[in-house]
């Protein structure tokens, strides 16, 4: 596999414990300044295990700290991403103060030119510089923790041990048992991989990975999003899966046998964000920064991201414990070599152009 | 007839110990304007009547123009912004999409069979709960009909799931005879399956009425004239229906043709139609351009379907009065 195109990044990520330094607090000078307390803000999640960690990791301190009232709203990230392009274009303020998202799916609202510049977060100087977005003008979106996307399989199928390749999507005896995200996304780097491609081609030849895809095919994948994954292996619909580690997480929280792994070939590892829309009062964007700041804050983000069982941007956070080691919450650089790293921009600009390909392959 | 005329005595009169109701004053004074209205403007009483639904027409005419325009736009993925330029570019991108091919023969199919399957379906039902001579097999039949419209698509849908997954009732009932499990859903008979459950009290509602109008007498008299119970049903009955059997095709097939949430819950992401497939553009690509070009294509294609179930049929197939 090559991966020599991610090297920066990887460095970017690994390097920023250099960057960490103590913490420091508002100046007091800001404070002073600041301009009226909305009665409440707006923030888009996803729902379920999400929507609950970030309540009790972000919102509730938050509300506790300034007396804002914070709510969730649990509109789908594509979803709420026309109506606020739509409020901007138009002049109106926009449906939601704080959109926590994927870093891929804020790269296109960035790349419309809707999100405010987020550059003069006080916290942004004390996390890794992953936090800022890559091969974008300012600080749009700024990511918050990343994932990975996992092999999640059922124990009792590989008794022998965890499977190591995701060749073993293709055994016939897994054929109706296999499931994937209905856009491909998270599994398109592996792809590519697996049908003997390098990841240095992608964008520009991903032939490999479109005839991996069509092997696929024949093994009759289900296709889904976060909350499929977790209730087909509560139904046991299937038996293994390309998903976000959260979701297997929280299968296995429910008392699903659901384990997850990343195999030799790598898997792709990912960021969430949090942006704010152009389009808001001066005194509601002030509250909305300050909200975004301390999601970044280590105090947040060991709670917040205790709940997802994922690697945070603060520094110091301490891993929860069924995942000390375990190869979805890296934290090495020998953890960060087998994760493959697909730029946002690259990913936003060529999202339709895969997802036409995905949906040709098996709709089909 | 005027009320304002008899109104007066009875306020007056010792009878009237009731209060002059609001309501009534408020038509009496309608009734005033409306004495006022000329003569020669009565034409415009009809276009008056029917302004709410010409507006709502027109909102959604005014909604398609704006998506043709945006239909012709190319999307720009590098600032996610749509031409300034028209082009054909997103028609000419679906002449050669296989998913988009796919989709829509699937819908178009679906459309056929689960309109076909209504029809077979809904006859017997709406036969029964016309012609029975017991009314407690008639309210049991009209609890039938109406208990499904209280529960939404995407429950019952979600109903499916629990009955027909895995470790759903029906593979349990299986397990019990040492059978199974099976895989029952996440595929297009599936989808199909839910599709007809769904639609079958529309077709019995539309049905309904039309076996209603038909007299009794017409099928004792084909009886005395020695027509089988079979001869009559299909050359006295069956003609006779047609106004229903056209309405309830057209309400089915457009519904079916037009559906979202049964592919989209019992497809497993594999078997969807147009509008899952315009879904995606709008909300997951953020295309559009291509959205809206598919969205008009799937206006129509429902468009061209309703026709030609007319062109077929006549329109006055339908009952409507006047009509050929």
């Amino acid at each position: 596999m090559n991966q020599s195109s991610l090297s920066t990044t990887r460095r970017r990520l690994l390097g920023s414990a250099a960057a960490l330094g103590a913490g420091l607090a508002m100046p007091a000078v800001l404070r002073a300044q600041e301009p009226a307390k909305p009665a409440e803000l707006i923030v888009r999640a996803w729902g379920g295990v999400w929507v609950d960690s970030l309540k009790k990791g972000v919102s509730d301190p938050f509300t506790a700290k300034t007396g804002i009232r914070i709510r969730h709203d649990l509109t789908e990230d594509n979803e709420i991403k026309p109506r606020i392009w739509a409020a901007v274009a138009q002049g109106r303020t926009p449906p939601i103060h704080i959109n926590w998202d994927t870093t891929a799916n804020a790269t296109s609202s960035a790349l419309r030119g809707v999100c405010e510049d987020l550059a003069d977060l006080p916290n942004l100087a004390k996390v890794l510089p992953l936090a800022k977005p890559i091969g974008l003008s300012g600080v749009p979106i700024v990511n918050l923790y990343s994932y990975v996307y996992v092999l999640a399989y059922r124990p009792e199928v590989f008794p022998g041990g965890p499977p190591d390749s995701w060749n073993v999507l293709l055994e016939p005896r897994f054929k109706g048992r296999i499931a994937l995200y209905n856009d491909g996304i998270g599994f398109h780097p592996v792809a590519q991989v697996m049908g003997g491609g390098k990841i240095s081609d992608i964008p520009a030849n991903m032939e490999p990975c479109w005839a991996f895809i069509r092997k696929l095919k024949e093994q009759k994948p289900l296709l889904g999003e976060d909350p499929d994954f977790t209730n087909w292996f509560q139904k046991g619909e299937i038996d293994v899966a390309c998903t976000i580690s959260s979701n297997a997480r929280e299968a296995k929280a429910k008392g699903v046998k659901v384990a997850w792994t990343v195999p030799k070939e790598g898997a792709k590892v990912d960021t969430d964000g949090m942006w704010i829309p152009k389009g808001l009062p001066a005194n509601e964007l002030y509250w909305a920064k300050r909200y975004i700041d301390f999601a970044l804050s280590t105090e947040a983000q060991q709670v917040w991201l205790d709940g997802l069982g994922l690697p945070g941007v603060a520094p110091g956070i301490k891993p929860p414990a069924d995942l000390v080691g375990d190869p979805s919450y890296p934290t090495s650089e020998k953890d960060f070599e087998r994760l493959i790293l697909i730029p946002p921009k690259i990913q936003a600009e060529h999202t339709a152009e895969w997802f036409a390909r995905f949906k040709e392959i098996m709709q089909s | 007839m005027a009320l304002s005329s008899g109104r007066p005595g009875l306020r007056a009169g010792p009878s009237a110990g009731a209060p002059y109701r609001l309501s009534w004053r408020i038509f009496d004074a309608l009734e005033a304007v409306a004495a006022r209205w000329p003569a020669r403007a009565e034409g415009t009483v009809k276009w008056l009547l029917l302004a709410p639904a010409l507006l709502v027409v027109g909102l959604l005419v005014f909604g398609l123009l704006v998506m043709a325009d945006a239909s012709l736009r190319v999307m720009d993925f590098r600032t996610y912004q749509l031409s300034d330029h028209y082009a054909t570019a997103n028609y000419v991108r679906l002449l050669a999409w296989g998913a988009f091919h796919a989709t829509l023969w699937r819908s178009l199919a679906a459309t056929v069979l689960v309109t076909l399957a209504c029809l077979v379906l809904a006859f017997p039902y709406a036969w029964a709960l016309t012609r029975t001579a017991s009314p407690r097999l008639r309210r049991v039949l009209l609890v039938g009909l109406f208990l499904p419209f209280f529960v939404g698509q995407v429950v019952r849908a979600y109903g499916w799931l629990v009955i027909l997954g895995q470790q759903g009732l029906l593979n349990q009932a299986l397990g019990l005879l040492g059978l199974g499990p099976y895989r029952l859903l996440f595929s297009y008979p599936t989808v199909l399956f839910g599709l007809v459950q769904y639609m079958l009290p529309f077709a019995v509602l539309m049905l309904a009425p039309a076996l209603a109008a038909i007299p009794e007498e017409i099928e004792r008299a084909a009886a005395s004239c020695g027509a089988s119970r079979w001869r009559a049903l299909f050359r006295v009955v069956l003609p006779m229906a047609r106004p229903g059997l056209i309405a309830a095709a057209l309400v089915v097939a457009t519904l079916t043709l037009t559906d979202f949430a049964m592919p989209a819950i019992l497809g497993g992401g594999t078997n969807d139609f147009l509008a899952n497939l315009v879904h995606d553009q709008f909300f997951r690509t953020s295309n559009a351009g291509l959205g809206s070009a598919i969205a008009l294509v799937l206006t129509l294609l429902g468009t061209s379907v309703a026709g030609l179930l007319l062109a077929l049929a006549g329109v006055g197939a339908l009952g409507v009065r006047g009509a050929r």
